[in-house]
């Protein structure tokens, strides 16, 4: 179960990753959507039963808040999860807002032409003859 | 006790950030919210560092809950230092965006923006915890996005991408270091954290496997903020095209949030007496290698540059490169002058843009091969830039000098090659911010004027007075701060060196937080208790300790 949650945790990262490097920004913002979820996996699966270091051990204690000795999962990372959904969620809201106002402004969605209109210097080879072969 | 409720430093930026979203159209009701909010923080944030004694925290628990599991804030000298800094580079960017803003802007979502952005960048000063960091790394995030594109120009479009796409990236390390760590240590306090470390060290035991790697993501992400050498691509494009009072506040404090935080979690956590020295541990050497080449590399790029924007942007980078050498160093005497260079970097660093904004004011364009002789119409704001850059090189009678000396003299004086050629290049890149900065003010200022303005196309002179007048306020408010910092370098190195004993001598500050004695103030008694620890440990949860590990 651990190395298929890691296998799923690296995937997910290489996938965000190949995206993010992407030169349309649906791609991109795809990335960021994808790459928050393989952030939360991993703390997921960092996350088991409440550890406490002690010295060189590492011995289980309760849940913080209930106090009771029975062994139960640490609510604590799935309450850094929840949080850091909600705040992906917003993230990802606004960078779709932001795309979306980008292509109403200028009709492009391609970083390279974005860069290019007004500073020649960002002006990359080819970039226009991708986007016609695209469209 | 309205001492105790150091919340409110956050909590007034957030109600001041909705009563603007209410008054949403009714602009001089939205500045007044906004500077009464300002100017209560600068107060508040004022007084409590002046009422603090050696050694004092002040310590909130949000919700009530003890101190690992809640949500702590704690302002200590540290933090203090940091807010009354923060708050007055707010003010004065705020000011100062009263003239130099376009209206139509101002009516948008400018107001509510700015204050959302100055609750996230106070809250990362005050919060105790490194998820609460990341919490409040978020909220500054996404008001600093959403401030970016205000305008929304093609070519800011395009930077904004760049800037948003970083920094989630950024942000997902964080999230996921701030995991790792957790799950290493079962605990996110910094307290807490500092405490489990040093016991470790007392004891004698190996710290955690990829313990430093999980700092390495951290001190990634802090050095990400802080804009430090690999990291730093990013900042003069983003600067280069947001109004320019948007711009100067994120100078003054966005990047120093980023050394702050390293401020905070170095000599506490990743370089804690002890784990410094570990042979596995690569966080000094990297950090200390990125230092120098961003002091250097930093000013070399400003050199060529004609726009005073991109030239300021260029040194702001490169006096990062200070800040992360003097944390790097960890003597006492390199952190206290590293806190009091970064509070004075803050101050200058947004007097100059600001000045900058004046200038574009005035002549139109910041491009210094098409302005000069300012001088001649505005010796008033000649004398505010000239007394901020030579506050920036760090010349005697100014700001800068006081905490350039304690860093390089502690890099002389702690010895080895390595620490010598880093001084060396901390001198060499003062003696190049002293050119380009002479440059830029010779240039803009002294030279006989070949302004670009003619009358058509520019506002009326009565235009200009008024665009600048709120401008003019904001810098002489900073460029006084500073001198004063100047002038009263003894009390203000007192407090710095206030904030650096907390820092190495972290015993007051955790069992402040903890609110009960949890880790003894003496080294000795701290050996001692970690050893009973260990072996009242090591009786007890033999049986368990195979289970934990599986």
């Amino acid at each position: 179960m651990t190395l298929l949650v890691s296998i799923c945790i690296g995937v997910i990262f290489a996938v965000s990753f190949y995206l993010l490097m992407g030169k349309e920004l649906k791609e991109v913002a795809m990335g960021v959507f994808l790459i928050g979820h393989a952030a939360n996996l991993g703390i997921l699966a960092m996350s088991g039963q409440p550890l406490m270091v002690v010295g060189s051990l590492v011995e289980p204690k309760g849940p913080p808040i209930l106090g009771t000795g029975r062994p139960m999962v640490d609510p604590l990372p799935q309450a850094l999860i929840l949080t850091a959904i909600v705040i992906g969620f917003a993230v990802v809201a606004f960078l779709l807002t932001l795309l979306v106002a980008t292509y109403r402004r200028t009709h492009e969605l391609w970083i390279d032409d974005l860069a290019a209109e007004g500073n020649p210097a960002f002006l990359i080879d080819g970039a226009t003859e991708r986007k016609n072969a695209a469209a | 006790m309205l001492m105790t409720w150091i919340i409110l430093l956050v909590a007034t930026p957030m109600f001041a950030g909705i009563a603007t979203t209410c008054f949403r159209g009714h602009v001089s009701a939205q500045r007044f919210i906004g500077v009464a909010a300002l100017i209560t923080n600068v107060m508040l944030a004022l007084s409590w560092l002046l009422q603090l004694g050696p050694g004092g925290v002040f310590v909130q628990q949000v919700g009530g809950w003890a101190a690992p599991f809640g949500i702590t804030v704690a302002f200590d000298s540290l933090s203090g230092i940091c807010l009354v800094a923060a708050n007055l580079v707010g003010l004065a960017a705020y000011l100062h965006s009263f003239g130099s803003l376009r209206p139509r802007t101002e009516k948008g979502w400018f107001h509510p923006l700015f204050h959302l952005l100055m609750m996230g960048v106070n809250y990362a000063f005050l919060t105790g915890d490194l998820f609460n960091l990341f919490v409040a790394f978020e909220i500054m995030l996404m008001a600093s996005y959403a401030m970016l594109c205000i305008g929304a120009s093609r070519e800011q479009l395009a930077q904004t991408y760049k800037y948003v796409i970083l920094n989630l990236i950024g942000s997902t390390i964080f999230v996921l270091a701030a995991g790792l760590m957790y799950g290493m240590m079962g605990t996110l306090n910094y307290a807490d954290l500092a405490r489990i470390v040093a016991n470790m060290v007392y004891a004698g035991d190996p710290m955690p496997t990829g313990f430093f790697a999980v700092s390495l993501m951290l001190v990634f992400v802090f050095a990400l903020k802080a804009a430090v050498f690999p990291l730093w691509f990013w900042l003069p494009d983003t600067y280069h095209t947001s109004p320019i009072a948007v711009c100067a506040m994120f100078s003054g404090l966005l990047t120093k949030v980023g050394i702050y935080a390293m401020c905070r979690l170095y000599p506490m956590i990743f370089a804690a007496p002890g784990v410094r020295e570990m042979s596995d541990n690569w966080i000094p050497i990297v950090l200390a290698s990125a230092a120098g080449a961003t002091m250097l590399l930093g000013i070399l790029a400003a050199l060529p540059l004609t726009n005073i924007r991109r030239i300021l942007a260029c040194t702001l980078i490169s006096h990062m490169g200070y800040l992360i050498f003097g944390i790097v160093l960890l003597t006492d005497a390199s952190l206290s002058g590293t806190l009091y260079y970064m509070a004075q970097h803050m101050l200058v660093m947004t007097a100059l843009f600001l000045c900058c904004g004046l200038i574009e004011i005035k002549a139109g364009t910041d491009d210094l091969s098409k302005i000069g002789g300012l001088c001649k119409d505005s010796p008033w704001l000649g004398a505010l830039f000239l007394v901020a850059s030579m506050s920036l090189v760090g010349l005697p009678p100014f700001s800068g000098f006081y905490g350039k000396v304690l860093i390089l003299g502690e890099g002389f004086g702690s010895g080895g090659v390595f620490n010598w050629i880093l001084t060396g290049i901390g001198l060499l890149t003062g003696a190049l911010t002293l050119l380009v900065m002479a440059k830029v003010w010779s240039l803009a200022f002294w030279m006989p004027g070949r302004s670009v303005r003619n009358s058509s196309s520019y506002p009326s002179a009565k235009l200009i007075a008024a665009q600048t007048r709120p401008g003019y306020l904001a810098v002489t408010l900073l460029v006084s701060a500073s001198l004063v910092m100047a002038l009263g370098a003894g009390p203000t190195l007192r407090i710095t060196d206030r904030a650096t004993m907390g820092l190495s001598e972290p015993a007051s500050y955790i069992n402040t937080v903890f609110g009960r004695t949890v880790f003894p103030p003496s080294i000795a008694a701290r050996i001692e208790d970690s050893r009973a620890r260990r072996l009242a440990s090591e009786a007890s949860a033999q049986p368990t300790r195979e289970e934990a590990h599986r």
